[in-house]
């Protein structure tokens, strides 16, 4: 029993390491200089949607595989890619920002609804996996090459778009009259 | 928090600023590299003697920090093949040799003194790496242009 539990603490302990080491390694990757003027600190409001189309966008793509220069594709592809990972980070720092947000509400609040909890909690997650697979698929394909992408980083900025909605307005965490101001 | 009428100030000025100096100058690079010049390095406030003559201090500051938000979120929006032609068009009209300038603005990368104070993070990366994208096309078509010249 103490020989199974043991391997239970390993495997969990190596996932463990494993979850920290790749995280270190994503973030380390390809990290753009930081632009002057750019907002600094915690994101408060997501990126305009026209901004998120423009990055995955094809037209962009095309334009410069008409050039027909290699170097200058793979320039583009380069460069897309640390703006597309920028995206990714600032939408996953709005996810977390809510969390936050929302816990400290939760905390407040007299009149938890537990199945409410769950529900939300299960979003948070789902948006965060998200950030992390369009982000493993940014670095492995590109943001302009995978056809769904575009798709898939609009939904996922709506999905923010709605969370932040619904936090703004005070539905999170049964939070009405409860929630600090 | 700004009053109404100081708010209609700042358009009246915005509007005269759009009028009587940037309907002057072609493409909004140039617009946005002209804007971000009237801007004081170490304190930040834009300033303009005319608009400055015309409205108050404090409201011509407000509606060139305003044009020049603007001017960058359209500038920024364009598509890498607009841009190009932007980027194009200010080269043309600096009365410098067109190598010389691609190539000093690729070494200085002065464009990035071009952005605003706290635009959005992604908006100013997509700005930063699609100017460093049209200058490279830019002197690779220069350099085919001059080669076909030559040959």
């Amino acid at each position: 029993m103490i020989d199974f539990l043991s391997l239970i603490a390993g495997v969990l302990l190596v996932l463990m390491l494993m979850a920290v080491a790749t995280k270190g390694w994503m973030g380390s990757r390809q990290l753009p200089d930081p632009v002057p003027g750019s907002s600094e600190g915690e994101p408060t409001e997501p990126c305009p949607k026209e901004f998120v189309s423009r990055v995955f966008s094809r037209g962009d793509w095309e334009f410069v595989h008409g050039l027909k220069s290699r170097g200058m594709e793979r320039l583009f592809e380069h460069e897309r890619k640390k703006v597309a990972l920028v995206w990714v980070r600032q939408t996953s720092a709005l996810v977390r920002n809510a969390i936050r947000e929302h816990a400290r509400a939760a905390r407040q609040s007299k009149n938890l609804d537990f199945l409410g909890e769950i529900s939300i909690l299960a979003q948070f997650l789902i948006l965060i996996l998200s950030c992390r697979v369009l982000s493993i698929a940014i670095h492995i394909a590109g943001p302009v090459r995978l056809s769904g992408l575009a798709q898939f980083a609009q939904r996922l900025s709506q999905q923010v778009d709605r969370l932040q909605e619904s936090l703004h307005g005070g539905v999170l965490a049964g939070a009405s009259g409860t929630r600090a101001t | 928090m700004d009053t109404p009428d100081k708010a209609v100030t700042v358009e009246r000025a915005y509007d005269d600023l759009l009028r009587r100096s940037l309907s002057h100058i072609s493409g909004d690079l140039a617009r946005l590299i002209y804007l971000a010049s009237t801007r004081d390095y170490n304190t930040g406030k834009y300033h303009h003697d005319g608009l400055a003559a015309h409205f108050q201090t404090e409201i011509a500051c407000q509606a060139l920090e305003l044009a020049h938000r603007k001017t960058f979120y359209r500038v920024a929006g364009r598509s890498l093949e607009e841009l190009v032609g932007e980027l194009d068009l200010y080269v043309n009209s600096s009365r410098q040799n067109r190598d010389d300038v691609l190539q000093v603005w690729q070494k200085l990368e002065p464009y990035r003194v071009a952005l605003p104070v706290n635009v959005d993070v992604v908006a100013a990366q997509l700005f930063v790496s699609n100017i460093k994208l049209a200058l490279a096309i830019l002197r690779q078509r220069l350099a085919r242009e001059l080669t076909a010249q030559a040959s």
